[in-house]
């Protein structure tokens, strides 16, 4: 994808030295069964309004169709995409507003990475593409083996520790 | 890494017979326990119900290694078999790091990388 040295193309805004702002990510879920150039449009409009709003995005992260860990808008499977940006309260607020009103995005979430960063010098970092997981035929029970031992023995371990009766000498 | 083996085969044991009756199960490791203690001090390698040796919090042992949301296969390892969070005193994270695993987990839960739970059957 487009390799952006810097500034160019889209019109991202120039910062000056002294700005400073903070630096947020943020990863929505959109629906599997979009069409590549239709993700990649939802993409590039958000591009835009973080730089509308002064922003500047750092990183867009596409990991491609993914499992979800459960169902999602009744499906399991969802294209995750990650930004990766800097701006201020508002261009964050904004953001969420435009996913919310896109009805391809399933679910949003955004997390501060970091308070205070020179807009200036925070240099812009390529774009990825990570291919998801192997499509598989989808199976509601699909569950991959856990790194613990037998069957619910954490759990049990849990529970157990509610029974201890009191100390009787 | 034997430690934990040990500490998996005790677990098991202990649930067969907590499968029968959970409550008995119970009592009786909590028996051993008591008997150990009373023993003394020297009950670190053995005591408790079957823990081994108290493990070092593996993001301490491991400056690299940073609590991320988005990692969730590491974050897996502190997540039960039905999504809950696994304590600190088995985990063996220090505070600290517990706590970043444990908002880790709840915004992995979040975009749905980890679950908030999983069915027991099957």
């Amino acid at each position: 994808m487009q390799q952006a040295e810097t500034t160019t193309a889209g019109g991202p805004p120039q910062h000056a030295a002294g700005v400073r702002l903070r630096e947020y990510e943020t990863i929505f879920l959109v629906k599997p069964d979009l069409a590549e150039d239709l993700v990649d449009k939802i993409v590039e409009r958000m591009r835009g309004i973080v730089h509308r709003d002064g922003g500047k995005v750092i990183k867009v992260e596409n990991w491609g169709k993914k499992k979800t860990a459960y169902e999602v808008k009744k499906s399991f499977r969802a294209i995750f995409i990650r930004f990766l940006y800097l701006g201020d309260t508002k261009a964050v607020a904004e953001f969420e507003r435009n996913l919310r009103m896109t009805d391809d995005v399933l679910k949003y979430q955004s997390v501060k990475v970091a308070d205070d960063v020179e807009a200036a010098t925070r240099a812009v970092e390529a774009d990825v593409k990570l291919p998801g997981d192997p499509e598989m035929p989808e199976r509601a029970g699909g569950r991959e083996p856990e790194p613990f031992g037998g069957e619910g023995f954490r759990d049990r371990e849990l529970a157990d520790d509610a029974e201890i009766p009191p100390e009787v000498e | 890494m034997s430690d934990m083996k040990k500490e998996m085969a005790f677990g098991d044991r202990a649930g067969a017979g907590g499968r029968s009756g959970p409550s008995g199960g119970g009592r009786g490791g909590g028996r051993e326990d008591r008997g150990d203690r009373g023993g003394g001090g020297g009950d670190m390698e053995r005591g408790g119900r079957g823990f081994g040796r108290r493990k070092v919090c593996r993001y301490c042992a491991d400056n690299n290694l940073k609590v991320d949301y988005k990692n969730a296969a590491d974050l897996k390892y502190f997540v039960t078999e039905r999504g809950k969070i696994v304590p600190r005193r088995i985990s063996g994270n220090c505070a600290r790091h517990q706590r970043q695993v444990a908002t880790a987990i709840k915004r992995g839960r979040n975009v749905a990388l980890l679950p908030y739970t999983v069915m027991a059957h099957q």
